[in-house]
């Protein structure tokens, strides 16, 4: 079973207000008791905080902070992403991992290199056995195809060069089936929830297997087609509702009634 | 309601009972009406109606440049694309991108790129495409301030929304938002664009005669008309997430008014 990985959460401590705030809006003018945080500078004379995009009003201990509701994806290290494969040559794939550049995965970085295949490589003369799956994939694009849906973890990412991307570690690799489906990179958190409540609702009455990846795409594979457009539906109305309160609620009810309603229970 | 455009402009701009000829005061603005989010598959984008204007914006960046030679090692850039309908006039509109498009264009990117931090997303671009349907005056203007909504729409960070309407001079008096036949007819023209952040002005056009005394005044003006529109536009951003908020509100407490029952 997949699980999703730790995600900043969306409400955690300091308290949200559900005021929404536009960007130059102003948010305080205690430019003393407060700083600006996360999507929110000072004015030019210091004299108040304002928004810097659509979204919602917090604050944590001094900090003002924007939670916003529009947006798009920025690579950073460590991040796990859900990518497809556009295009490969002999040394490196390319992904679109809904950023502004493509992800770069190198055959290197698709391989795991476990002590037995250390210890044959160190020996010399080992390599290039016939039927050796490690040695003859070694440095070569065979192992994905143009169009496989892969789960990556960003290696490194900056603004100016392309994001590099790896296949080796914990419920990365390549995913047969299923589907994917694309939302708003800000709504992930909540669909992940406080502390994966929301995740974890949806995984228990659908009986679906969800992977969230920070990038706004979420894979998913039902036990039918039926389960699999319900989850749809919930994860497009948590994207629409992500700034109300009492969402998990919603959602749970959402999903008992159709369930029952759709005689999949 | 048809649009009706003479070919021949009446001599007086202003009516018998001192109101101009679409039957506003001086000072009133055109009815404005916007929306955000109507292009599904645009980051952002936003649709205005203002007076007989129909306009929509798409947003979308940061993305790769094309060509790539325009691409700023530094710094992103923003591109503007406004283009008029062939059939937003009364006559029809070649469909090529004339001096009049480019120019426009022009003034609307350096107009908007002030609030934006095109330092943050070197060599990407932000594009936005501004489509005139329906054509009465004043479209830059009306542009400017429906590609701020947009950008805002698609979160892009921005320093504050930028607004924008056009003072003029018509037989002899300064009025507010010019119209189709008042921009033609008139004596003046002054469009105008204000950022928010700094309550600076970030476009100024002008056409015509004026005195210094009227210019100022003019800019008077247009600051109060242009607090106006601003309000509009922040309620046009907010409207869509505070009504799913109340829906929501009132779904729960009918689930929980029915629970006790």
């Amino acid at each position: 079973m997949e699980e999703e990985q730790e995600v900043e959460d969306f409400e955690e401590e300091g308290e949200v207000t559900r005021e929404i705030v536009v960007p130059g809006e102003t948010l305080t003018e205690d430019v003393k008791n407060f700083y600006p945080g996360r999507g929110a500078i000072f004015n030019k004379e210091k004299t108040k905080i304002i928004s810097l995009s659509i979204g919602l009003k917090q604050v944590r201990k001094n900090y003002m902070n924007v939670i916003p509701l529009r947006g798009f994806y920025t690579p950073r290290a460590g991040d796990k992403i859900l990518g497809v494969v556009i295009d490969k040559n002999p040394v490196k794939y390319k992904l679109d991992i809904n950023a502004k550049d493509l992800g770069m995965l190198k055959p290197k970085n698709t391989i795991t290199r476990d002590k037995r295949s250390m210890g044959r490589g160190g020996r010399g003369g080992g390599r290039g056995r016939p039927g050796d799956r490690n040695s003859s994939n070694e440095l070569s694009t065979a192992r994905f195809n143009i169009g496989d849906v892969l789960i990556v973890k960003v290696l490194s990412a900056d603004r100016l060069n392309s994001p590099e991307l790896t296949t080796v570690g914990k419920y990365l690799g390549k995913k047969m089936g299923g589907s994917v489906i694309s939302i708003g990179p800000q709504s992930i958190p909540r669909v992940i929830g406080r502390s994966g409540s929301m995740i974890k609702l949806l995984k228990n009455l659908t009986n679906c297997t969800i992977f969230v990846t920070q990038n706004g795409r979420i894979w998913i594979k039902g036990e039918s087609i039926e389960t699999e457009r319900l989850l749809i539906e919930a994860i497009n109305k948590i994207a629409n509702e992500a700034h109300t309160v009492g969402l998990t609620d919603r959602i749970q009810e959402f999903l008992e009634t159709e369930l029952k309603k759709r005689g999949l229970k | 309601m048809p649009l009706v455009i003479k070919d021949e402009y009446p001599e007086k701009l202003f009516r018998e009972d001192g109101k101009r000829l679409d039957g506003r005061d001086k000072l009133e603005l055109r009815p404005i009406k916007m929306e955000v989010g109507v292009l599904n598959n645009a980051d952002g984008s936003a649709y205005l109606e203002w007076g007989n204007n129909k306009i929509f914006a798409a947003v979308y960046g940061p993305r790769e440049v094309h060509p790539h030679h325009l691409a700023k090692p530094d710094r992103g850039i923003l591109r503007v694309f406004y283009r008029m309908t062939t059939f937003s006039v009364f006559e029809r509109k070649r469909p090529a991108p004339g001096r009049r498009e480019k120019e426009i264009s022009m003034i609307i990117a350096d107009c908007l790129e002030p609030v934006l931090f095109l330092e943050l997303y070197p060599g990407t671009s932000f594009e936005v495409f501004i489509e005139v349907i329906d054509a009465d005056g004043g479209t830059r203007c009306a542009s400017t301030t429906v590609a701020a909504l947009a950008l805002a729409d698609a979160g892009i960070p921005m320093k504050s929304l930028v607004t924008s309407l056009a003072i003029g001079k018509i037989d002899g008096e300064l009025v507010v938002d010019l119209s189709g036949i008042e921009d033609k007819a008139g004596e003046a023209d002054l469009p105008c664009a204000i950022t928010w952040y700094n309550d600076q002005l970030s476009l100024l056009q002008f056409d015509g005669d004026m005195t210094l005394e009227e210019m100022n005044l003019s800019l008077d003006l247009a600051k109060n008309a242009l607090k106006e529109i601003y309000e509009k536009q922040l309620n046009a951003l907010k409207s869509k997430y505070i009504a799913i908020q109340e829906e929501t509100l009132k779904q729960q407490e009918n689930s929980t008014s029915g629970g006790e029952e």
